[in-house]
């Protein structure tokens, strides 16, 4: 796919989501930041992470812990698991394998613990990326995975 | 497109309840969905509620797997109350399914 109809994918898409009802009454992320996930800034993780946090300064912290194989031989089912102590309000995952980089944002709820798994697809050895949001500050933890065998085909 | 009910697992265990849930979906990225000449779909929303209030909710992109596994936990006293699970894709598929705190 070239850039100009990955694009013009993209704003089809956007008109799409604003016709959907918001129904529920949490945030959407793809709904508020919708830039974050598609689109020119979406490409690399720093772009999306200015989309969604307003900044890419993030602090590496030990608090923020990801589980990640070092190893993934098949990159269509990367597991992966985020926990941490911190009294975060969101959570963002993302990668540099696929051509966009955002995967998953989590939200919080008052009663939530941040202890979340989920398994992804990687097209290629990349870098998991996750950040935890806490008050104004951002806490970050990477780990790169190696791909053995692509998970979007590639 | 008819849509498949998500496997859900939910357990509460000293105040935390601990939940797993697979949702049925091909989950099919831009790329993916090119080479099978089919349209690109995937769940860009899940959210999960107990009486009403939230305790998951995400928005997501493309690159979950298919058949998407998340598991999460959040305290309070849940056993017996009804978990509630609710996935959007791309398209405003919607699916909401329920399930018995064990």
């Amino acid at each position: 796919m070239n850039r100009r109809k990955f694009l013009g994918l993209g704003l089809g898409l956007g008109a799409a989501a604003i016709l959907t009802p918001a129904t529920l009454s949490a945030t959407n992320f793809r709904e508020t930041n919708k830039s974050a996930f598609e689109g020119p800034k979406s490409h690399t993780v720093n772009d999306a992470m200015t989309e969604l946090f307003g900044t890419s300064t993030t602090t590496d912290s030990k608090e923020v812990k990801l589980k990640a194989p070092a190893i993934a031989e098949n990159g269509a089912v990367v597991p992966l698991a985020i926990s941490s102590k911190l009294n975060g309000s969101t959570v963002a995952v993302f990668q540099d394998a696929n051509p966009e980089s955002l995967v998953s944002v989590y939200t919080v709820p008052a009663n939530g613990i941040i202890d979340y798994k989920l398994r992804i697809k990687m097209a290629k050895t990349g870098t998991v990326t996750v950040v935890i949001k806490e008050g104004d500050k951002l806490y970050s933890a990477s780990q790169l995975v190696k791909v053995t065998a692509g998970g979007c085909g590639g | 497109m008819a849509t498949k009910k998500s496997r859900i697992k939910a357990k509460e265990k000293k105040g935390v309840t601990t939940a797993k849930i697979m949702a049925k979906h091909e989950m099919l990225s831009y790329d993916e969905a090119k080479r099978a000449k089919k349209e690109a779909n995937f769940i860009t929303y899940m959210v999960a509620k107990v009486d009403g209030v939230v305790v998951y909710e995400s928005s997501t992109s493309q690159f979950l797997s298919k058949n998407p596994f998340v598991s999460f936990k959040f305290k309070g006293e849940n056993k017996g109350k009804e978990l509630e699970f609710t996935w959007i894709d791309l398209k405003g598929n919607k699916r909401t399914d329920k399930k018995k705190i064990k």
